[in-house]
């Protein structure tokens, strides 16, 4: 510090002093040392500051508080300095003497496995052209059955017990009601898949749940055909379950289709030998398909003898419980961490699984 | 539908063995879930008989046998049972057989002596129990012979999944006849007893519509009694109950041909006319199953001159029904409508054959071929004299004849992806019984009235696809689509939040989308909070479940009590579900709208040793928050506003645009502990939905400046009706050149006044000019000093 009072060009200098200083403290004593000497009641930056009351009126605020940013620099320094020295770390030895501490760690977290599969799912379809198209879940007996072909009074609709808020609005029971409002509000050609939410009246067990769900796919063009929803549905299962799962397609009734099929694949678990999850058969049903009825057609104002389409639907949680093997529905929306977790490549806990 | 495969082959060979068929009517559209196989579980046991038999030369209690069992030589057979002797018939296990619990028979030595097989019982043969000794057979074969047939019941149940739209499948003749499409083979009518219509009663239908067609025979002479063995048999391998042969051939006719029939006892209707009509109201009727029904207007029912007798398609009463007195019966054979018998059976809860079948609707052409086949049944067993004449009640003559259907070619090929003939669709479709003739390049088909559910060219469409078989339909070229996926950036938005948020060490949840209906009083959201009307399911699951969540946060709660209990230290999770506000759109459904909330509680990090836990607070919800928005890109444009309506939930909600975008907030901790927590919890809530629609600016490139940046470092002291975000403001509006504004230190304290606050920030200045001098920063300083000095009264920070 020079006679002549400070100025910015001393601060500087005694700045870099008092870093050389901090960074070359071996021991916390010697740190202390220098705390004291440049912030203690003596401290060369106090007694500067001081100072700045010698110094001419327009410069204080300037002088001030150039003082103040180095002692805040100074404090930094030294607290991290001074964490470094307390865990025994130092430029020659980076961890505190055993490497196999372990570090310093966040929580981890990690997708729903429901979200998880459905945006493969989604994924896949992408890669064929599939867009997306959403609808309401409260929805209109209108879309949920009546322009899907399902007449009212109708055992069809024994099928699906279904949740109701009045006579003509329920809980939809299957993602097909988007395809009626996709149509109504775009022309042809379209090829969608909706995923959502479903609900089904029914008291829960291991492999019924009263909340799960779907996902739908709709293809319209001019001359679509059941050969083009094998193939298709058949990439599908192929790109998700694996190239050597086996496909086939089982005549079935669904109102909203025709000619209508289950698809079936080989079961996962005794690879088609043969074993109780697939009831013996070799096989496991994963979803319902179709081409679009006529009647849908008409009921989305479309011309049926100048379209043909097909749709299919399939669950999520079921694909889900087959490619994890989880043996109980009620799982998904328990929301248990330890079986969230276990779909996560991390850990909830951060520690070894 | 549960089928025995030996009823089955009274109408058509089968060949196939359970399994194979199973698989075949699986792949036919007829999918059976279920084979029970009631066959001897056992291979390789012959008919044998008994030539000598004397004393094990080494054991009291064993035989040594010469046994006949067609080969050349006789067997030597070692036996314990105790009635073994010469000259007894017996199922002998060979070398090779396999008994149940695949014991596997061989050639050994008992005791010394050499024993080529086994004599069985009973029990070792898994067909009874009778631990008396081996099986003595009352009938002769051929030594050597398999008696798997002859032992046991030798029949295989299928339980077949038929689809609602083919009742015609809900019969054995049914199956029948498509195992006979199936496998191209005869179909095999059973016998008829021919009657002849005079309409000799009166029946009196009230409404048509109700019950297009009605027909009827007497019996009279009526002997009741039980029905022989094999009638009994079929019935019970079918799941019914024999109860006497009156009753048991109505019910081997519905179960054979597929159409319900009713047997009155004549003696006892009053008067002489069938009404079908609708239920007075307060009419009552005791049907057949003991319990007495109150009717109504609703109902459909077959009354006499007085009252109800039967609720029409679904049950008899008890007061008509047969007895073992009866001497006469009308047996009734009709066709109801499907909705009036649906209603009947919902309003009184009651399920049965005939209701399954009529509401499925019955086949109008087959009423009096089942009363035909009753009478041929009813004669052939001497259960009483059918009567040569028939009622046979029918609106429309035409309702019983074929229909005809046009089918283009060319649609099939269309909708099939084929390329298949108009000669080959006549033969695929012949094998149902669907005939047709070539009218131009196109077919006309007739369609009998046993398949009303063929309406349309699709129908026949898929009629055409099961018969050719789903796995003969493959395209062999590849079709490429035209259609190109369209990205849904709402959708790609939400799912980047989601894994932004994962990454941050968030767990998602997906809950349930219904809240119990004391959730928003749970919460203390106030009567006229839009979240405190949800709307209400008709028939829950239960009462907890019985409204659609107005928003995440009730269940989000639940989700950290429940996983509280097995001790998370701390807890950090979000859901990206949907709320149904009841505010809707004209159509009347409520608004859904989709939130991203997310919680936290306790503790901030993982226990470790070396940086220390703390509990979470709430600027750690802010900067999530802020942390979001900034990712998301709308952080310089979104401001924080306490919402003053929600006071006791120290709620903020964040604007974009003016728009809410985002909320942030503390669980009460008297409302989180009504959920059994007992930490603080924060949360906040994403309108992704909000966000996308009123638009994020696509970032945009402006240069990067080369010149280097100066900061300073400012202390202000403020009174506590100033706030930081007023500071910012105001350094903001003054400074030129302002790369950022960040703020490293807050203090309050005794020391500096009553009600006074410090803050300290960091200022970063850059010009794209040049170089900022010192005296050209330190006059912004100036600028800023004199505007936080004269608008809010801040001034520097003096030690």
């Amino acid at each position: 510090m020079s006679d002549d009072g400070i100025d910015r060009k001393v601060l500087e200098q005694i700045e870099r002093e008092a870093t050389d200083r901090l960074r070359n403290a071996g021991d916390l004593e010697t740190l202390e040392e220098l705390r004291i000497n440049y912030l203690g009641r003596k401290g060369v930056l106090t007694l500067a500051l001081r100072s700045i009351g010698q110094l001419p009126q327009e410069e204080r605020p300037l002088i001030g508080s150039l003082i103040n940013e180095i002692k805040g620099r100074f404090n930094s320094l030294f607290d991290e300095i001074k964490a470094g020295i307390s865990a025994g770390i130092s430029d020659e030895e980076p961890y505190p003497g055993d490497p196999s501490l372990p570090g310093r760690r966040m929580w981890t977290g990690g997708p729903h496995i429901l979200h998880k599969v459905m945006k493969d799912v989604k994924e896949i379809f992408y890669r064929m052209g599939y867009s997306l198209a959403e609808g309401p879940e409260v929805e209109l007996d209108y879309y949920n059955f009546e322009a899907l072909n399902f007449p009212k009074d109708h055992p069809s609709r024994d099928t699906q017990d279904t949740f109701y808020i009045n006579r003509d609005i329920l809980l939809r029971t299957q993602t097909s009601p988007v395809q009626v409002r996709h149509m109504e509000k775009y022309d042809p050609p379209l090829r969608v898949i909706s995923p959502g939410r479903v609900y089904r009246n029914e008291t829960p067990d291991p492999s019924h749940a009263s909340e799960f769900h779907q996902m739908e796919g709709l293809y319209v063009d001019r001359d679509v055909s059941l050969a083009d929803l094998r193939n298709d549905v058949t990439y599908f299962i192929h790109s998700f379950f694996g190239r050597e799962t086996n496909v086939r397609f089982r005549p079935h009734f669904f109102p909203f289709t025709e000619p209508s099929a289950e698809v079936d694949m080989t079961c996962f678990a005794c690879s088609g030998d043969g074993c109780p999850i697939c009831q013996k058969t070799g096989w496991i049903e994963i979803m319902g398909a179709g081409m679009v009825h006529p009647n849908v057609f008409k009921f989305a104002g479309y011309d049926p003898d100048s379209v043909t389409g097909f749709a299919f639907g399939l669950g999520i949680d079921r694909i889900a419980m087959l490619k994890y093997g989880v043996d109980d529905i009620r799982r998904f929306l328990a929301n248990d961490i330890r079986f969230l977790s276990q779909f996560w490549r991390g850990s909830w806990v951060g520690a070894e699984k | 539908m549960k089928v025995s495969i030996s009823w089955l082959k009274r109408y058509v060979d089968i060949e196939e063995d359970p399994k194979t068929l199973a698989d075949d009517l699986t792949m036919f559209g007829l999918n059976v879930e279920g084979i029970e196989d009631h066959r001897p579980d056992f291979t390789g046991v012959v008919f044998g008989k008994v030539i000598e038999c004397g004393r094990h030369p080494g054991a009291d209690k064993l035989s040594v046998c010469k046994v006949d069992a067609g080969g050349k030589e006789m067997l030597n057979i070692v036996c314990g049972a105790p009635n073994v002797r010469a000259g007894l018939n017996v199922a002998v296990a060979v070398n090779d057989a396999v008994l149940p619990g695949n014991f596997k028979i061989k050639k050994t030595k008992l005791r010394g002596e050499i024993s080529e097989g086994m004599i069985c019982s009973e029990t070792e043969l898994g067909i009874g129990s009778d631990p008396g000794g081996i099986i003595e057979l009352d009938f002769e074969m051929e030594p050597g012979a398999d008696l798997r047939e002859r032992l046991g019941t030798d029949d295989v149940i299928l339980d077949i999944e038929v689809t609602p739209n083919r009742p015609d499948q809900l019969s054995h003749f049914g199956i029948a006849r498509e195992i006979a499409a199936l496998y191209k083979r005869k179909l095999r009518e059973p016998d008829f007893f021919p009657l002849e219509t005079d309409d000799s009663f009166l029946v009196k239908v009230e409404d048509h519509l109700d019950c297009p067609r009605y027909s009827a025979v007497c019996v009279d002479n009526v002997n009741i009694a039980d029905s022989p063995g094999w009638l009994q048999d079929l019935l019970v391998s079918a799941g019914i109950k024999p109860v006497n042969n009156i009753v048991d051939i109505t019910n081997f006719v519905l179960m054979e041909m597929g159409h319900p029939l009713h047997a009155f006892d004549r003696d006892r209707i009053i008067g002489d006319t069938i009404n079908v009509r609708r239920a007075r109201h307060g009419e009552k009727l005791e049907t057949l199953d003991e319990v007495e029904r109150k009717l109504d207007n609703d109902i459909l029912v077959i009354a006499d001159d007085e009252m109800p007798i039967a609720v029409a398609g679904v049950m008899g009463g008890r007061e008509s029904e047969i007895r073992t007195n009866t001497k006469r019966v009308i047996l009734e054979s009709a066709v109801f409508d499907p909705g009036a018998v649906r209603r009947s059976s919902h309003s009184l809860k009651m399920d049965t054959e005939a209701s399954y079948r009529f509401e499925r609707e019955a086949d109008i052409g087959i009423t009096v071929r089942a009363l035909e086949r009753a009478c041929y049944l009813i004669e052939e067993t001497g259960a009483g004299e059918p009567g040569r004449m028939i009622t046979d009640r029918i609106e429309k003559k035409d309702s019983i004849e074929d229909i005809r259907i046009a089918l283009r070619v060319r649609q099939v090929n269309r909708l099939m992806g084929t390329h298949l003939g108009s000669g080959e669709l006549v033969e695929l479709l012949e094998r149902l019984g669907l005939f047709s003739e070539l009218s131009g390049k196109d077919l006309i088909v007739s369609v009998p009235s046993f398949r009303r559910d063929v309406k349309a060219e699709v129908d026949l469409i898929e009629e055409v696809a099961r018969v050719y078989g789903y796995e003969n339909i493959g395209r062999e070229e590849e079709r490429s689509s035209t259609i190109f996926s369209r990205v849904s950036s709402l959708d790609r938005l939400r799912e980047e939040l989601s894994s932004f948020l994962c990454a941050r060490g968030y767990a998602e949840v997906i809950d349930s989308s219904f809240m119990d209906p004391e959730d928003p009083e749970t919460f203390e959201w106030r009567k006229d909070d839009v979240r405190s009307s949800p709307v209400r399911l008709l028939n829950p699951l239960s009462v907890s479940q019985s409204v659609l969540r107005t928003s995440l946060l009730p269940g989000m709660l639940r989700t950290i009590a429940r996983n509280a209990s097995v001790e998370q230290e701390g807890i950090r999770i979000f859901e990206m579900g949907k709320v149904f506000l009841p505010v809707g759109s004209g159509d009347g459904l409520p608004e859904e709208k989709q939130h991203l909330t997310a919680c936290f509680a306790r503790k901030n990090r993982p226990v470790q040793w070396i940086d220390k836990q703390r509990e979470y607070d709430f600027l750690d919800m802010k900067g999530e928050l802020e942390t979001i928005f900034e990712w998301v890109g709308i952080d310089s444009s979104v401001t924080m506003e306490r919402d003053k309506a929600d006071e006791p939930d120290y709620t903020f909600n964040w604007l974009y645009k003016n728009e809410l975008v985002g909320i942030c907030g503390m669980i009460p901790r008297r409302v989180s502990n009504r959920y059994g927590i007992s930490a603080p919890v924060y949360y906040f809530t994403v309108l992704a939905e909000a966000i996308h629609s009123l638009g994020v600016d696509e970032p945009a490139y402006s240069g990067l400046i080369q010149y280097p940046s100066v900061k300073r470092d400012l202390c202000v002291v403020a009174s506590d009706r100033v706030r930081f975000s007023d500071i910012r403001n105001v350094v903001k509006k003054r400074a030129k050149h302002l790369e950022y504004i960040r703020l490293f230190d807050y203090y309050r304290g005794d020391n500096l006044g009553k009600g006074q606050r410090s803050y300290a920030f960091r200022l970063s200045f850059r010009s794209p000019d040049g170089t900022l001098e010192d005296k050209a920063v330190d006059k912004v300083i100036g600028r800023v000093l004199d505007g936080l000095r004269t608008e809010l009264q801040v001034s520097l920070r003096m030690e």
